[in-house]
């Protein structure tokens, strides 16, 4: 008989261990049958590591025992050339339904330091495919992280949590469309350059904006920026001259006192015909005069301004976060139903009962085209008939799980490919999750930042991920 | 023509239905009421068309002497106009200026029964004119004043930092409620001026005169260089935004204003017999 196994998730993040350990014990392309920890004769069957900068995280299904989560931080600490005893207490042991329910929470992005943000799900992903690619998932892993997919996409669908900014960057985007809409048309500016400027910059031109000009005192930081977003280099003593064509100025320099003042922008309003402008002054101390923002036509956000925003909108993600939460623990639930079916007489009794319900229905179909003049032998012959055609039928299936459940290691591959091939838990094929790879049009530093506008929060930044 | 008769609750609890659905689908941000709420209001213009062609065909010009129908169309051509702009700008909840209006203008053709003096056949175009351009650009102006209305809303909420809740967040950008505004003016004032010009010329042939020194012949005259103010501020002094939104409005109220008084006040614009 197989050996009886459980899913074990152990792990640290964010909330757990600092940015020292976390990068002491990264398990970044760590292929666990390479070096030995997924074994046919196990005791870890099937192993994925995900690795980002605030999670490295290790799930596995393990022959069932008593030091099954020590053994794995072992290896982890040993793959890391770290020491054990400087590991263990940062890490968290998820068993069975609890490791479900867990990563279950980080591919809805409920355990991100941005709750909601969207890169968690590409980064495990990309953690699934390395693990297809080492032949360490096998049947556990495979559904349990096709549903953990499905999973974040409800939750993603089913609940605001990603529907409004909760990057400064992204805000200020997003509250340039509520003025201009459609961004073809427009062309913004870049004066000075930071981080934060950089990835509003980057939105701006995912959102399809016409030019970007870059202003910086050092005309060379200009010309790099403004090859990088395929914009126009200017001097920064032209500034003004050219303020009248911009739309958008990101305003992000190192002056001591504001740079643009109301009396600077009158005049550019007059020569614009009043098409409106809006400045978003990520600075501090600010490049902007809050008088600008008096002016007809032109609108003002500082930093605390967007902070604002941003900070709304967190607030409005952590109560969807709650719908989340039973959305999860329903389909864990259901994910612990599908484990406890693949022992070997629940799939016999599921193959059976679906055979006779199918020919139950044929019969009734018969029967009522017969008529109700159906002699009362023929109606039992006719039934005998076909609950011995499904037994027969099934005859063969069935004896064949059964000899391969004698056998070490294969039981559970064979009892999940009956239940799927005869769709015994009645769902639909699990979306492929080889098919979304994440693209972007410009590259937002080391991470590609999500359409939901994360990846630039004050906490992170070190980081450059959100996740 | 018993069955146009019959037609007219319908088209009106049409149009009740139409306003009701559009209001709640958009405060609600229900796209299935908004759709049902289209599908209604495609079907109540069709019978309302329906019901405009076969009154004419029935009675020929007799159709064109009863004040009420006059109210009956202004509301069609509110929707027509609603029906272009939502297509052509994607502003959808204009329908909740729109759809509201035409209700009120269909119930009140449904009240009233006077008469009208009707024009010689020498200048029955000019009396299409009148009609027809003046029903035009205040539909028009009915479309700005939503669009104005929401601008202003939408704006103040931006300068002084509120949070965008709910339906706001669907509404269209800033720069497209300005357009609206733009387009309104641009061929409303044109359309406006067009359809008081040919009024003055069908007064002169049908009465003898153009102008009468009495406050509701007046008010129109004054109405236009309101407008006008407004279409030389946008396109000579390059208004744009709150002020012409804020003016735009404005006209708009006179306009409702002035229609109501011509209506029923005994003028020969009434509706009261």
């Amino acid at each position: 008989m197989p050996h009886e196994t459980d899913i074990y998730l152990i792990g640290l993040n964010h909330k757990t261990a600092g940015v020292e350990v976390r990068e002491t014990f990264a398990l970044a392309a760590c292929n666990t049958m390479e070096l030995g920890l997924v074994t046919d004769a196990g005791p870890v069957r099937e192993a994925l590591t995900l690795s980002t900068c605030n999670r490295v995280e290790m799930l596995a299904v393990v022959d069932r025992s008593e030091d099954a989560a020590e053994r794995l931080m072992a290896f982890w600490a040993k793959h890391c050339e770290g020491d054990l005893e400087r590991l263990r207490p940062h890490v968290y042991v998820h068993q069975g339904l609890d490791a479900v329910r867990h990563l279950f929470s980080v591919a809805a992005s409920l355990d991100s330091l941005v709750v909601g943000e969207p890169q968690i799900l590409g980064q495990l992903k990309e953690a699934y495919r390395d693990a297809v690619e080492h032949g360490s998932a096998r049947v556990i892993v495979n559904r349990l992280l096709h549903k953990a997919f499905s999973v974040a996409k409800r939750v993603r669908t089913e609940t605001g949590i990603a529907s409004s900014a909760v990057s400064i960057s992204y805000a200020a985007v997003e509250l340039a469309k509520k003025i201009f809409g459609d961004m073809r048309d427009y062309t913004a500016m870049l004066i000075g350059a930071g981080e934060m400027a950089e990835l509003a910059a980057a939105h701006l031109v995912n959102s399809g904006i016409r030019e970007i000009l870059v202003a910086n005192r050092t005309f060379e930081r200009a010309e790099e920026l403004a090859r990088r977003f395929k914009g126009r280099p200017i001097v920064f003593e032209e500034l003004f001259r050219r303020l009248p064509e911009v739309d958008i100025i990101i305003s992000s320099t190192g002056a001591p006192t504001a740079v643009i003042r109301a009396r600077d922008v009158k005049p550019v309003l007059k020569q614009r015909k009043n098409r409106p402008m809006f400045f978003i002054d990520i600075a501090v101390p600010r490049d902007v005069d809050p008088d600008v923002n008096a002016l007809d036509n032109v609108y003002l956000y500082d930093i605390d301004d967007l902070k604002e925003v941003v900070e709304e909108n967190l607030a409005q993600r952590r109560e969807e976060a709650v719908k989340a939460e039973a959305i999860i623990e329903a389909e864990t639930g259901r994910f612990g139903e599908w484990l406890d079916s693949l022992a070997l007489t629940p799939t016999i009794k599921d193959l059976l009962a679906k055979g006779e319900d199918v020919a139950c229905r044929e019969l009734e179909k018969t029967l009522k085209r017969l008529g109700p003049d159906t002699p009362e032998e023929t109606r039992k012959a006719l039934e005998f008939l076909v609950s011995s055609m499904v037994r027969k039928l099934y005859h063969e299936p069935i004896t064949f799980l059964r000899r391969r459940a004698m056998e070490e290691g294969v039981s559970r591959k064979y009892i999940d490919l009956a239940r799927r091939m005869f769709n015994l838990d009645e769902e639909a094929a699990p979306e492929d999750a080889h098919a979304e790879r994440r693209s972007n049009v410009v590259p937002l530093g080391r991470t590609a930042a999500g359409g939901n506008g994360t990846g630039d929060n004050g906490e992170d930044a070190a980081c450059g991920h959100t996740e | 023509m018993d069955w146009i008769d019959h037609l007219r609750p319908l088209v009106a609890l049409l149009y009740l239905a139409v306003s009701a659905l559009f209001i709640a689908g958009m405060l609600g941000r229900r796209a299935g009421l908004k759709r049902a709420a289209s599908i209604l209001a495609a079907a109540g213009f069709s019978l309302h068309t329906l019901g405009i062609i076969a009154r004419v065909a029935a009675e020929g010009g007799a159709a064109l002497s009863h004040m009420p129908f006059y109210l009956s169309l202004l509301s069609w051509a509110l929707l027509l106009t609603f029906f272009i702009v939502r297509r052509a700008m994607h502003m959808e909840f204009l329908a909740l200026t729109a759809a509201p209006l035409a209700l009120i203008l269909f119930l009140a053709s449904l009240a009233f029964t006077a008469k009208v003096v009707l024009p010689t056949a020498l200048v029955g175009p000019f009396f299409a004119l009148h009609i027809g351009s003046l029903f035009a650009s205040i539909a028009l102006l009915t479309m700005a004043f939503g669009a104005g209305a929401w601008f202003i809303n939408l704006e103040k909420r931006i300068k002084t930092k509120e949070k965008l809740s709910g339906f706001q967040q669907d509404m269209p950008s800033l720069s497209a409620l300005d357009a609206a505004n733009h387009w309104a003016v641009v061929l409303g004032f044109p359309l406006y001026t067009l359809g008081l010009l040919a009024g003055f010329v069908w007064g002169w042939f049908t009465w003898g005169r153009t102008l009468q020194w009495n406050f509701l012949t007046i008010a129109p005259v004054a109405i236009w260089l309101c407008y006008a103010y407004l279409f030389h501020q946008r396109l000579a002094a390059g208004w744009r935004g709150r002020k012409p939104a804020a003016l735009a409005m404005f006209v708009f109220v006179l306009c409702l204003v002035m229609l109501g008084m011509n209506f029923l006040l005994p003028t020969h614009h009434s509706v009261t017999p």
